[in-house]
């Protein structure tokens, strides 16, 4: 798919939440949560552990259903695509997982080729040469016939985001990106995150905790907790909006709205003290 | 849904409910089949994985087979007098009914298992998100390949094992035993029908094997939960169910084609 065939962006918003509710095993993730995600922007998600940062990009992009709301991602409900369109749709999206999910069986090279050779039927001249640009890019050029289990996980999620931006998709979702990365690859990363953003206008969504890179690299932040969006607006004015939810995230205080221990029952009896005092 | 689908109370219930999604998953795998033609290249590897890198296996375990059976054949009918006829008795047990299913059973734990694991594997580190993310279909593309050369490669190793074992029969009752070469390989060829015995049991059972532990073993691993611990239990199950359903199987087969 190339950025022509895409709808024209008649909206300010590429994807857009409306009302999503989901329920796992019991317990609310979502509800009623409603935000859109600006074109052309660089847009993070934070939140608590646990709060469902990472179910939402995974509802962005279909591979879960919530139970109910909606998505539109570039004006498509994605609940209501059949799975060809659903496909479609994907060529056009770029996901960098948490724990990078390279195919095991494959150099960094044909990690990296391998969307290019399974969507499209490039000469191999063509397709070597898009992957040494995307593997230069990320800094791995030299490391293109290694395997993945001989690359560092710094080196392992850079290898990701190369096989995300192979198709220059519209959009990309990055699942905590800045884990694990030594201060060298996490200045690349960031710019790299800039750089595809301006030149290329790719919308980018990212999941993170850390809010200096955040701060560095956002336009727009969103922080959710208890199912909702709390808080949104500037990256470098979020923190000190002084509401008690921004206070205690950024300010990592253990009291306040956010909770620290998972639901549970009375402490005392689960250790067999109820009553021993009688 | 987001909910997990409720599983049914009781081992029976459960067992009955995965029988159920093995089937739906048959027709899952079965609807892939055109779509998998592009990735002919995985087909090919994978039967070079799960056939050609099991012959090692197959043809030992054929050979001493053969080897045993003619032993103990040999024992036996030299009480009634008959060794002449145990090349012929050999042959016809390990066309009908021991070459394919210890072919399968060696099948099913040699490759079945490392298809489980592979696949289970790929499910715990994301692989199988990662290709529905770059939308590339894992039915057609990780599945389907896998059970196809399951499908192909067992009538050939079964081919193979039966060959080995005759051989194995025919070293010992030829060689050591001093059965007359010539009355070993004439009654054999006496009795032996190509359609009863090759086409039937060979070729027709192999590839009904062939195929139920090449379904189990790819649905094993693409439902086993995506930890250490789920993947060792789809492996076993896959063992487990491969071997219950080849020697059902095999009755059923053989009850209809006698």
């Amino acid at each position: 798919m190339t950025q022509s065939d895409r709808s024209p962006p008649d909206d300010s918003s590429l994807v857009k939440v409306r009302g999503l509710t989901t329920v796992l095993n019991g317990k609310t993730i979502f509800d009623a949560l409603d935000l859109d995600i600006p074109r052309g922007k660089v847009t993070a998600i934070m939140g608590p552990s646990g709060t469902g940062k990472t179910t939402l990009l995974k509802h962005i992009t279909g591979q879960m259903r919530a139970d109910a709301g909606s998505i539109h991602v570039n004006g498509e409900n994605v609940a209501q695509l059949s799975r060809e369109r659903l496909f479609k749709l994907r060529e056009g999206i770029g996901y960098l997982f948490q724990n990078s999910a390279l195919l095991t069986d494959f150099d960094v090279f044909e990690n990296v080729a391998f969307p290019l050779r399974q969507h499209t039927k490039l000469p191999e001249e063509l397709i070597r040469n898009l992957v040494l640009m995307k593997l230069q890019a990320v800094g791995l050029r030299g490391a293109a016939r290694l395997m993945p289990d001989e690359l560092s996980g710094g080196m392992a999620r850079r290898v990701a985001l190369a096989r995300a931006i192979v198709f220059d998709p519209m959009l990309i979702l990055y699942d905590e990106p800045f884990v694990g990365l030594d201060p060298v690859a996490l200045n690349q990363v960031l710019k790299l995150i800039r750089t595809l953003n301006q030149t290329l206008g790719i919308t980018s969504v990212l999941v993170a905790h850390e809010l200096a890179a955040v701060q560095q690299v956002a336009d727009h932040v969103f922080l959710i907790a208890n199912g909702k969006v709390v808080a949104q607006g500037d990256p470098r004015a979020i923190a000190n909006d002084g509401s008690p939810w921004t206070r205690q995230f950024f300010g990592g205080g253990a009291d306040g709205p956010v909770p620290f221990q998972y639901p549970a029952g009375d402490y005392a009896e689960a250790l067999g003290f109820k009553g021993a005092g009688a | 849904m987001s909910t997990r689908t409720p599983q049914p109370n009781g081992a029976v219930a459960r067992s009955l409910a995965q029988v159920g999604a093995c089937g739906l998953f048959l027709l899952t795998l079965l609807a892939a089949i055109p779509r998998s033609f592009r990735h002919g290249r995985e087909t090919i590897r994978q039967v070079w994985f799960v056939g050609a890198m099991s012959l090692t296996i197959i043809m030992v375990c054929g050979l001493f087979v053969g080897m045993v059976l003619m032993l103990q054949l040999y024992h036996v009918l030299s009480i009634f007098g008959g060794t002449s006829a145990s090349g012929m008795v050999v042959a016809l047990s390990v066309y009908r009914e021991l070459g394919p299913v210890v072919t399968a059973l060696l099948f099913a734990g040699r490759a079945g298992t490392s298809i489980t694991a592979e696949i289970g594997l790929m499910r715990a580190t994301d692989q199988i998100d990662a290709m529905e993310m770059m939308a590339v279909d894992p039915v057609a593309y990780v599945a389907t390949p896998r059970f196809l050369a399951g499908l192909i490669a067992m009538p050939l190793l079964c081919c193979v094992f039966s060959a080995m074992a005759v051989f194995g029969g025919h070293l010992v009752g030829v060689t050591w035993l001093g059965i007359d070469n010539g009355t070993f390989w004439s009654n054999m060829t006496a009795v032996v029908d190509v359609h009863t015995d090759i086409v039937n049991g060979i070729l027709l059972k192999s590839l009904a094997f062939g195929a139920v532990v090449s379904l189990i073993a790819v649905f094993q691993g693409f439902t086993t939960p995506p930890t250490s611990e789920g993947v060792a239990y789809a492996t076993t199950r896959t063992v487990v169910a491969s071997s219950i359903a080849i020697l059902a199987l095999d009755f059923v087969l053989t009850a209809f084609l006698m």
